[in-house]
């Protein structure tokens, strides 16, 4: 809250821009690299292994404590993630889906813990790092269970149309699995932390500014919906977290999916 | 049962597959044509092509989308 | 007469933001029509699926369509 105090202009209201809420100064004077977000992202990647690590270090028949709730979260990733998509190629590739949910849900929540309060994923690099990695596997996978033509012949020349109709679709297959797909899929994760991010400060703002800095009996009521409105997004935010969390493992597993079953 | 045998094992995949699909399929074919009328443009010095190109990419996309999953 | 109010910023985001409500409302009828033609008919899926997917490519169409008119009438004007 104070931090947004001192970056508004004195005098009058000015909604949080872009570059103050984004553009964060490094934690250590003179290591560029290390922000906020870079600290982040390591604290979830241990909190994550040692959430899992307790919970299945030493795995009981009947589970108790940590791995009761660990489990529930795995279950519901083979459940709604791994099968519909994978099929009997599920337990697989259970660990790396796990890992992504896991990893994905805990970097956007960070958004809404209160002294931390940044989703890592607002920063566009996190999501393209992760969907790189899915776009390289994919290729890879495709590749090595299609044969290296039969891939791109899979892609770009689906059976059962007229000769010249594929001169027109190939470079709109090509384009859409190649490039647009693997964008989209972290474009899709960044927008919607970057824009939830800038909601809820945009809110608090007001009511901060109206209740705290300014308060006025005209400004007083607006100050109360911007306090309401927080309170309301904030839940609407955690919904919208878990999510693309669960979208971003989705697309991972049918990306998987597609490569290792040419369809249809 | 109708002539097309439902498969309940794939049809959620196929299913997501193919609306998961859908908005990269549309930006891929406007990219493609739009981006092809708007070379046009630039060569003959008009500026007819592009939005041509948008509406024609966008359409074969569609039937791209259609072709592959629709059936 | 002085201004009572001013827009600052560039206004094709008031555009998009204007040409992404139809498409939306549309994907909400679509998908919820259609889930519930499955729920009263599930023998017909095929039909339903096939045609559900045509309504989303067509909807979904427009609201990219507004994504890039700014640029075509950025080429025009």
């Amino acid at each position: 809250m104070s931090a947004l105090t001192v970056l508004a202009p004195p005098g009058e209201f000015g909604a949080p821009t872009p570059d103050e809420l984004f553009t964060l100064p490094p934690i250590i004077p003179g290591v560029e690299w290390f922000t906020k977000p870079v600290l982040l992202a390591l604290f979830s990647s241990v909190l994550v292994i040692g959430i899992c690590w307790a919970a299945f270090a030493s795995p009981k028949l009947v589970p108790r404590g940590m791995q009761n709730v660990v489990e529930l979260g795995y279950m519901f990733v083979r459940d709604q993630v791994a099968r519909p998509f994978l099929g009997k190629d599920a337990d697989r590739w259970m660990g790396l889906l796990v890992s992504i949910f896991f990893l994905v849900l805990v970097w956007n929540l960070l958004g809404v813990v209160p002294v931390l309060q940044f989703p890592v994923a607002s920063h566009i690099a996190f999501p393209i790092v992760l969907a790189a990695t899915i776009y390289i596997l994919k290729i890879y996978l495709g590749i090595k269970h299609q044969g290296g033509i039969g891939y791109f012949k899979n892609m770009m020349f689906p059976p059962g149309l007229p000769k010249p109709i594929y001169f027109l679709l190939a470079p709109i297959e090509f384009l859409s699995n190649m490039i647009i797909a693997p964008f989209t899929h972290a474009v899709r994760l960044f927008a919607n932390m970057f824009a939830g991010h800038m909601l809820l400060a945009f809110f608090s703002m007001v009511g901060f500014w109206f209740l705290f800095e300014k308060l006025t009996p005209l400004g007083a009521p607006i100050g109360v919906i911007g306090v309401v409105m927080t309170i309301l997004l904030t839940g609407l935010e955690m919904f919208i977290m878990y999510l693309q969390a669960f979208l971003f493992a989705m697309l991972a597993a049918m990306y998987i999916g597609s490569s290792l079953h040419a369809d249809h | 049962m109708s002539q097309q045998e439902r498969r309940p094992e794939t049809d959620g995949r196929d299913f997501s597959d193919a609306m998961w699909s859908v908005p990269s399929y549309l930006l891929a074919g406007m990219a493609v044509y739009g981006g092809l009328g708007w070379l046009l443009d630039r060569w003959l010095d008009m500026s007819a092509f592009f939005p041509i190109g948008i509406v024609l990419g966008v359409s074969l996309a569609g039937y791209a989308v259609y072709r592959r999953h629709g059936r | 007469m002085s201004v009572l109010a001013e827009v600052s910023g560039n206004v094709t985001a008031i555009g998009y933001g204007l040409a992404a409500i139809g498409p939306g409302i549309g994907v909400g009828i679509i998908f919820g029509q259609g889930v519930q033609a499955i729920a009263r008919q599930p023998e017909a899926y095929g039909l339903i699926r096939q045609n559900m997917l045509l309504g989303f490519v067509l909807t979904e169409a427009l609201a990219l369509i507004g994504l890039v008119a700014p640029f075509i009438f950025q080429g025009i004007a």
